[in-house]
């Protein structure tokens, strides 16, 4: 096969998600027997881009043309017949049928009734082997590991003869070695000339294996060349662009004294190692890395809702620093998830039963039962000081603009006067009045002394307001910088190459 | 993406479907029953009506908290049936009723916490533990008694439960209507109350917000185990006598049935106990006047069963669960 002969461009697509731009005129250019990578932040529109070029969604406007012909995508099926295939990061297999069935569920091989099971056995050996894999074919897919149902789902692609496969977030569940080896499939399927899209967080990883990359920011492409054209520092600029120098809320303090919070050796196998750090009163401490760096979870680790393997938290109870266990430690500290519909909030529940949730023992009368009036008072002192704009405390929290319901959440935690808060993107999905409005109340938290441990997907938003920078890199804290540090320090920070290139295990 | 809007407060809310398709068809019910059967409204047969909706509705109110917190306990029936039979035979050999009685109790809260301990520690699926559960307590109380039913219990337990103190109403009304007013003050505003929705509506959420998840559900089905064990004490008091199958199939179907009647929602998370306990009185007239009018018992189980459909049909909370 002559390896330029397939090329892939996409051109000025636009998608509008409810009167809200997810792609304004972004383009695309890919090229069989190459690899390009796609970045972009959270919200950059590359899943919207491939979910297009998948027939996942439909673009408003814009034109694909593959192998020099316009082409028209609507569903996947047809996405598959002009040979393009999707291996997402959430393997879409069928854990209790067999390797074979896997790779033919959409047309088993059959003469009459009966499925022809020799022969599809036998053609899955032959896709499997070109892919340097001999998993046998009637292998049942939950017995295999995450690496190899992932050379399923690229065998299946095979089958369909396709010109273009998009790799989503590949190796975010890998173990090292099965890295590698997805590397090489990758390498081989470029000297077959397929046009390979590659989509991840890991830098490291698209100078190893890509020859080319396109970077989104905000629905548009922001550049297009081939690899050699940038540096990982470049990329990181070109994917978080221009820090819009919204200004200080609050110059860094350093803060003395001794920490609230000491973390030693916390371990989580295969997503957190070595995890060493401190946090005193009063400080706000910005934890910066990509998605997938092991932000979010070192978070949860902190209060027990996913669990640890080993390592020693300890606490500032009083005098002493002493051990704590992370589930006792969750009693002590205000937990912002990332995801606030699904563990922010109960959306069902008036703002009063919300903010009521984790303050119910202190709101009871003499018969041990929850004081209406006592709530009630709460909850307004709540929408008082936090300006919820509502009806009023019995209006249910479904009902509110995302950055209300995020002020109902905080009013859950202020409530309990935890010492520290930890924040998970605090501003996803808010406007930019609400989130300033959460950037001023983090601020006014830590001036009464309590302490915060911020993660952002968005740099300019950490750098209002971090006394000091934690940097995250595949689950370890990999650099530490003043809250003096400049946009180009922090971007170059995660732009350092792991050359080791083991995740945490 | 943030949408500012103020709902401002409705004036006057709709009632749910669910209350204004209970609501029609009890009312049906009645009209029917006061066409074919007038003889239903006899003091009587007010009374025996009653006594069969007290104890329909205490095992429903076990199953409305376990609903609530987002299960649901097949076991019940079995689970009474059970604790009816040990103590039953207790009592024969002893004449001691109160300490058979507690055995009743204690059953039940045996059984509640083997259930419990299933599902929030084991993490098992509600529906296939307790049925399990219910296959086992039935096969044994149908062993240990070897099928026959255990009678000629003390007289003072009998004429305890049965007597009439306050304007003709048997003390077994009584107390489940005073346990019940109990339950929904609590399940309205303690913390466990709270905290039992809370996990019913959105179990990761309720996670994040500090509650104990695991305790909660393990307290629901001790809960109803307990509400078993009560059903026992009154249910052979109101028989005179205990057998294996007082917990037939036919009491699980219409305990659900008062539930979802009642608006407990099978998916979790809403529910009141006045509202099981109107199903629990919607159920038994239903039963009751399609005896009258005379309609079959194959047949009547037939209606039953459409009831349940139609009312998870309409459930509204399957909208909004994710």
């Amino acid at each position: 096969m002559n390896a330029q002969q397939t090329s892939l461009r996409m051109e000025g697509i636009s998608k509008a998600f409810a009167g809200i731009a997810a792609l304004r005129g972004a383009s695309l250019e890919a090229r069989g027997g190459e690899a390009t990578a796609v970045m972009g932040a959270n919200g950059a529109g590359k899943s919207t881009l491939m979910n297009i070029l998948g027939g996942v969604v439909a673009s408003d406007r814009g034109r694909i043309v593959l192998d020099g012909a316009e082409t028209v995508i609507r569903s996947p099926r047809q996405a598959a017949q002009q040979g393009v295939a999707f291996v997402h990061q959430e393997l879409t297999m069928l854990p209790t049928l067999t390797v074979a069935e896997n790779i033919f569920i959409d047309s088993l091989p059959s003469s009459g009734p009966f499925i022809r099971t020799r022969e599809m056995a036998r053609q899955s050996e032959a896709l499997l082997a070109r892919l340097g894999c001999s998993i046998p074919p009637e292998t049942r897919v939950e017995q295999l590991s995450i690496g190899d149902q992932q050379l399923i789902e690229i065998a299946r692609a095979l089958r369909h003869k396709a010109k273009v496969i998009i790799f989503d977030e590949p190796t975010s569940s890998l173990t090292g070695p099965e890295r590698q080896r997805l590397f090489n499939v990758i390498r081989g399927l470029k000297t077959d000339g397929v046009v390979i899209i590659y989509i991840t967080h890991f830098l490291d990883e698209i100078f190893s294996i890509c020859e080319r990359v396109t970077v989104m920011r905000n629905g548009e492409t922001v550049w297009s060349s081939p690899i050699s054209e940038v540096d990982p520092a470049k990329v990181v600029h070109l994917m978080l662009g221009v820090a819009e120098n919204e200004g200080r809320i609050r110059a860094p303090i350093e803060a003395v004294g001794e920490p609230l919070i000491a973390v030693t050796g916390l371990r989580r196998d295969g997503v957190l190692r070595d995890v060493d750090f401190e946090i005193r009163s009063g400080e706000i401490v910005g934890l910066w890395g990509l998605l997938g760096s092991g932000r979010t979870e070192l978070l949860r680790a902190l209060v027990g809702l996913d669990p640890i393997d080993g390592g020693t938290i300890s606490w500032r109870d009083g005098r002493t620093l002493a051990p704590i266990a992370p589930e006792r430690l969750h009693a002590h500290v205000g937990m912002i998830t990332e995801d606030r519909r699904g563990e922010g909030v109960h959306l069902p529940l008036s703002i009063s039963d919300n903010i009521a949730l984790p303050n119910l023992k202190s709101l009871l009368n003499k018969w041990r039962l929850i004081d209406r009036g006592r709530q009630n008072a709460l909850a307004d002192a709540m929408i008082d000081r936090l300006k919820i704009k509502a009806s009023g405390r019995e209006q249910i929290v479904a009902t509110l603009s995302g950055g209300n319901q995020q002020k109902v959440v905080f009013g859950k935690w202020l409530a309990t006067s935890p010492r520290l808060f930890l924040l998970d993107e605090p501003t996803r999905g808010l406007d930019i009045s609400a989130k300033t409005e959460i950037m001023r109340l983090v601020v006014e938290l830590a001036e009464q002394g309590c302490s915060v441990l911020l993660v952002s997907s968005e740099l300019q938003e950490l750098m209002r307001v971090c006394d000091r920078y934690l940097i995250i890199s595949r689950g370890r804290l990999i650099d530490e910088l003043p809250g003096s540090a400049g946009a180009s320090a922090l971007m170059g920070s995660i732009a350092m190459i792991d050359n080791d290139l083991e995740v945490a295990s | 993406m943030a949408v500012t809007q103020i709902a401002p407060a409705p004036l006057f809310a709709w009632p749910s479907r669910q209350r204004v398709v209970s609501a029609v068809l009890m009312i049906a019910t009645l009209v029917a029953i006061g066409v074919y059967a007038p003889n239903f409204f006899r003091y009587h047969n007010i009374i025996n009506v009653l006594l069969q909706v007290s104890l329909l509705g205490l095992l429903a109110i076990g199953m409305t908290v376990v609903m609530i917190v987002g299960g649901i306990d097949l076991s019940l029936p079995a689970n009474t049936a059970m604790g009816a039979v040990l103590g039953a035979l207790y009592m024969k050999a002893t004449g001691d009723w109160a300490v058979g009685a507690l055995i009743m109790i204690a059953a039940g809260l045996l059984i509640g916490l083997v259930n419990g301990f299933a599902v929030a520690r084991l993490k098992m699926i509600p529906f296939v533990v307790t049925l399990a559960t219910m296959t086992v307590v039935s096969g044994a109380s149908v062993w240990v008694t070897n099928s026959l039913s255990i009678s000629q219990l003390p007289d003072t337990f009998i004429d305890f439960f049965d007597a009439r103190p306050l304007l003709g109403v048997p003390v077994t009304v009584l107390v489940v209507a005073v346990l019940a007013g109990l339950v929904a003050m609590l399940m309205r505003s303690s913390v466990a109350g709270r905290w039992a929705y809370a996990v019913g509506i959105n179990d990761r959420a309720a996670r994040v917000a500090r509650i104990p998840i695991g305790r909660v559900i393990l307290a629901s089905y001790v809960f109803s185990g307990l509400m078993a064990g009560l059903t026992a004490i009154l249910l052979t008091a109101r028989l005179g006598s205990a057998s294996a199958n007082m917990g037939n199939d036919g009491v699980v179907l219409d305990i659900v049935s008062a539930c979802v009647v009642g608006g407990v929602s099978i998916y979790g998370g809403s529910g009141r106990v006045p509202g099981a306990l109107f199903g629990a009185l919607l159920i038994t007239i239903l039963s009751n006047a399609m005896n009258l009018i005379g309609v079959s018992y194959y047949l009547s189980l037939i209606v039953k069963g459409a009831v349940i459909i139609a009312f998870v049909a309409i459930d509204g909370r399957k909208e909004t669960k994710r």
